[in-house]
């Protein structure tokens, strides 16, 4: 994975507005009025995180209409999330090995 | 994947073992350079250079081999070091040799629950192109909080 982008994906996660946006767009497009209605914040203001989402790759928007329903790009997201559970595997078998390690010194102890 | 319940803004992964063994033992399992060659990495991967100088500012240089037989090169700088409850260490190079981007702390706390050890590793993720989003990285949180429909599309992309 690309570092910058990689970053850009952590940085735009790092809000939880922005990621209940994402979570609001994973089932459908929607336009920043229908992703502003659970918020209590202005559409200035959702505009503002969209272009944050948008800048970082993980939404785009349509050219064509008016309103330019919001879409979810969801490979940077897919990326960030095999990276963070290709580094939680690695202590997962690490901490396996650390108990047989644990288990092999006891038993030397007790000789 | 589990979340530190404290701290749901911060970039953090736990992940949390109970060792049958005292915790002066997993003290030394985890800061004696030959001890972990034996464990880092897990079953399959070997450690042929492992040099610890565990102390604060002091480098843990090394060379991890993978089952296919790749090696990489690691740095590592101890940060904190409180025999025998906690040892706290990042990456040298800010995460470099890892393809970058990946300033990480890792702080272990070890707590003794009879003879067994409690073990909690926790990893704050940190971005090297931004270190003021860095702090603030919510980014496991996508993944369990509440937000089971991206999760679910993530997964199925």
């Amino acid at each position: 994975m690309r570092t910058d982008q990689l970053s850009a994906t952590l940085a735009a996660l790092a809000d939880p507005t922005r990621r209940a946006i994402l979570a609001g767009l994973a089932t459908s497009d929607a336009t920043v009025k229908e992703l502003a209605e659970p918020f209590d914040m202005s559409l200035a203001g959702v505009s503002k995180h969209l272009k944050v989402l948008e800048g970082a790759g993980l939404i785009s928007r349509g050219r064509e209409s008016q309103w330019r329903p919001c879409h979810l790009e969801p490979a940077p997201l897919r990326d960030a999330s095999e990276w963070l559970e290709g580094y939680r595997l690695f202590w997962d078998r690490s901490l396996d090995q650390l108990a047989e390690h644990l288990k092999t010194m006891k038993r030397r102890k007790r000789r | 994947m589990k979340i530190d319940d404290s701290s749901t803004t911060e970039p953090v992964l736990v992940m949390q073992r109970i060792f049958d063994a005292p915790r002066e033992d997993v003290w030394d399992a985890l800061t004696d350079p030959r001890q972990v060659a034996r464990w880092y990495g897990g079953l399959g991967f070997e450690n042929p250079v492992c040099e610890m100088d565990v102390r604060p500012g002091g480098t843990w240089r090394h060379v991890m081999r993978t089952p296919d037989g790749s090696e990489h090169a690691l740095q590592f700088v101890f940060v904190e070091v409180v025999k025998p409850e906690r040892l706290v260490w990042r990456n040298a190079d800010r995460g470099a040799t890892l393809g970058g981007a990946h300033d990480n702390l890792m702080t272990v706390t070890l707590e003794a629950a009879g003879r067994k050890t409690r073990w909690k590793l926790v990893v704050r993720f940190a971005s090297m192109a931004d270190r003021e989003a860095a702090l603030r990285i919510g980014f496991t949180a996508v993944l369990t909080e509440g937000t089971e429909k991206l999760n679910m599309l993530v997964r199925t992309v």
